[in-house]
């Protein structure tokens, strides 16, 4: 279980990312994130394996607090899949999922790149799973089509069996019909281990289908948190209310959107 | 569903917005200032009498001007210089251990008419005198003294090489921001690279023969040390600049330093650590040659005594050789080059 205690975030430019979030997501849940850009979703999901560090507040995973010194146990325990796969381009498939290891093999065996055979096999089994074949083993990354790279990214990243899978906007640079292929195999691969999911996404439609819970967030605050049947086209409508505004012009309509929210948050929730 | 559009001007508004041209009073200024800057510095190294001697020799040799200083003076070392020095005659009763049955490849033993003036004592009179010399004729013996220098020139450079990347790596991993322990160990890390490069070779290996004497040791160490300069900066820069993705995604599952560079960076960079090294063979192959002028062994060693004995058919060979062997390794690091990346 992932615990957010009232989560704040500033920036040093003094962008107030994260206000006040307090969420509580339980152990094989997956947690879909929704909110125009600059809402705060990947920011937030950055607090659950410590690479943004909250200004106030706390996050809590199966009991354990996220501070300095339990960051690096717990980083091992947290898988993230990312926007833009983060692949080493030039290496290839194969070293780039048992790069997901790293953290549990020594530095000698990972610099000669000798992993165990179990280990091996076990990189294979996973990229057979995301529907990749043998051929693809020793290809540079980077020569791989979007999706690929991405199924090589939930392949890494399930190679320690994570109990908490960060999904951050995964298929945003993806078409829908491999959005959705991409989606599925998070889910299922986090299922068979009973490991929670949070995945921020752009796609509303994407977010009923997949979600077991929605959350909706704008300008760093939880204005939605209910079911996927819950979230109606007019939470949409006011989910995404004057975001191209927003990102043209911040500063004049902080004032202006605050208010909004303020009469947004209580039809919501 | 209500949403606000970008703002944009509405039409037939006045646009009151101001584009100044590219260039001012200011910029003239500037130029002014450099160009009285560079006369002066040009008048300081003597650039006017530059251009007047060169001018007279281009006159000279279209035959406009009578007399050239520097035509006389090229074609004396020209002349000089040519025909190079391909062959070796070595007397035979000077070498001790000739083995008569088994010459080295391509040599033969002849036997040469000498006119020796000599004194003699009785009459106090010069007579020439004939005398019949045993010669040992290597008719490729300089090219080939040449062709081993060289090889051992080669071997400096290699042998430098690989000294400064095993020097540069640790220096390049302290060196980069986002790597380094902490400030200190960039600071410090930052200087010693800077340290290193900022003394030429040349005199690096003036100490260095000092210290272990002369021949190939001070050389390699003197090209290794300035060469890991060079590249503890390039490995550094470019590790800071690597593409940060898979690096956050190899932090975000805590996966250390050490391994993170090994697989998030190393793997992105190696075609430019690729580039700078080659750069560096192929410079230490030049400079290698340099060092020995200052008794650092190789060719250089070679070039400095026949240099200074005015022998300038040998360094002409010599000079040739250079030639040669920097533009094979020239075409063997193209192909290299081509191949691994």
């Amino acid at each position: 279980m992932i615990r957010f205690e009232s989560l704040n975030k500033v920036w040093p430019d003094g962008t107030h990312a994260i206000r006040d979030v307090s969420l509580e997501v339980p152990r094989g849940q997956f947690c879909v994130i929704l909110g125009p850009s600059g809402a705060g979703k990947s920011t937030l999901l950055r607090a659950v394996n410590g690479l943004m560090q909250p200004s106030s507040g706390r996050v809590v995973i199966d009991g354990t607090e996220l501070s300095v010194k339990t960051q690096s146990a717990l980083r091992r325990r947290v898988a993230m899949v990312h926007q833009h796969f983060n692949l080493t381009n030039r290496m290839s498939v194969a070293a780039n999922v048992l790069a997901g290891l790293l953290p549990t093999v020594s530095t000698m065996r990972a610099m000669s790149g000798w992993f165990r055979p179990e280990h091996r096999q076990k990189a294979c089994e996973l990229l057979a799973q995301v529907g990749l074949s043998p051929a693809h083993l020793k290809r540079r990354a980077g020569d791989l089509s979007g999706g690929q790279q991405q199924r090589v990214g939930i392949a890494r990243a399930f190679m320690l069996d994570p109990e908490v899978v960060l999904a951050d906007e995964p298929v945003a640079s993806l078409d829908p019909k491999i959005s959705s292929d991409i989606l599925s195999l998070i889910r299922d691969a986090a299922r068979e281990r009973n490991a929670t999911v949070l995945c921020s996404l752009h796609q509303v439609e994407l977010a009923r289908e997949f979600g077991d819970r929605i959350v909706g967030m704008r300008d760093g605050q939880v204005v939605f948190d209910g079911s996927p049947e819950a979230f109606t086209d007019e939470c949409v409508e006011s989910l995404y209310h004057g975001a191209v505004w927003d990102d043209a012009q911040p500063e004049e309509d902080d004032a202006d959107s605050s208010v909004d929210l303020s009469t947004t948050n209580v039809s919501l929730i | 569903m209500t949403t606000r559009p970008i703002p944009v001007p509405p039409k037939g508004a006045e646009v009151k917005w101001h584009l100044s041209p590219p260039y001012s009073a200011r910029h003239l200024l500037w130029l002014v200032l450099i160009v009285a800057l560079l006369l002066v510095t040009g008048q300081r190294t003597d650039m006017d009498r530059m251009v007047a001697m060169t001018t007279q020799a281009v006159g000279n040799l279209i035959g406009v001007a009578d007399d050239s200083q520097v035509v006389r003076g090229l074609s004396r070392v020209g002349t000089a210089m040519w025909p190079p020095v391909i062959g070796e005659v070595e007397e035979v009763n000077r070498m001790g251990d000739l083995d008569r049955d088994r010459l080295p490849l391509f040599s033969y033993i002849e036997v040469q008419e000498r006119v020796e003036q000599r004194m003699n004592l009785e009459t106090l009179q010069l007579e020439a005198t004939t005398e019949q010399v045993e010669v040992l004729v290597k008719p490729l013996g300089y090219v080939w003294t040449v062709f081993v220098k060289m090889i051992e020139t080669l071997e400096i450079a290699l042998w430098g090489t690989l000294l400064s990347v095993v020097l540069s790596i640790p220096l390049a991993y302290f060196a980069a921001r986002n790597y380094s322990a902490n400030r200190f160990t960039y600071t410090a890390a930052r200087g010693f690279i800077s340290l290193l490069r900022s003394v030429p070779e040349l005199i690096v290996a003036l100490f260095l023969v000092l210290a272990y004497g002369f021949g190939p040791i001070a050389g390699v160490l003197a090209l290794g040390l300035h060469a890991a300069g060079f590249l503890g900066k390039f490995y550094a820069e470019d590790i800071e600049n690597a593409d940060k993705k898979p690096q956050e995604a190899l932090e975000a599952i805590g996966a250390g330093k050490i391994k993170t560079l090994w697989y998030g960076v190393l793997p992105q960079v190696l075609p430019q650590y690729i580039a700078y090294t080659a750069y560096i063979m192929d410079r230490n192959l030049r400079m290698a040659t340099v060092v020995g002028l200052v008794g650092a062994g190789g060719i250089g060693q070679e070039l400095k005594g026949r240099f200074d004995m005015f022998q300038y058919g040998h360094v002409m060979t010599i000079l040739i050789a250079i030639f040669v062997f920097v533009f094979l390794l020239d075409q063997l690091q193209a192909r290299i080059r081509a191949r691994l990346i």
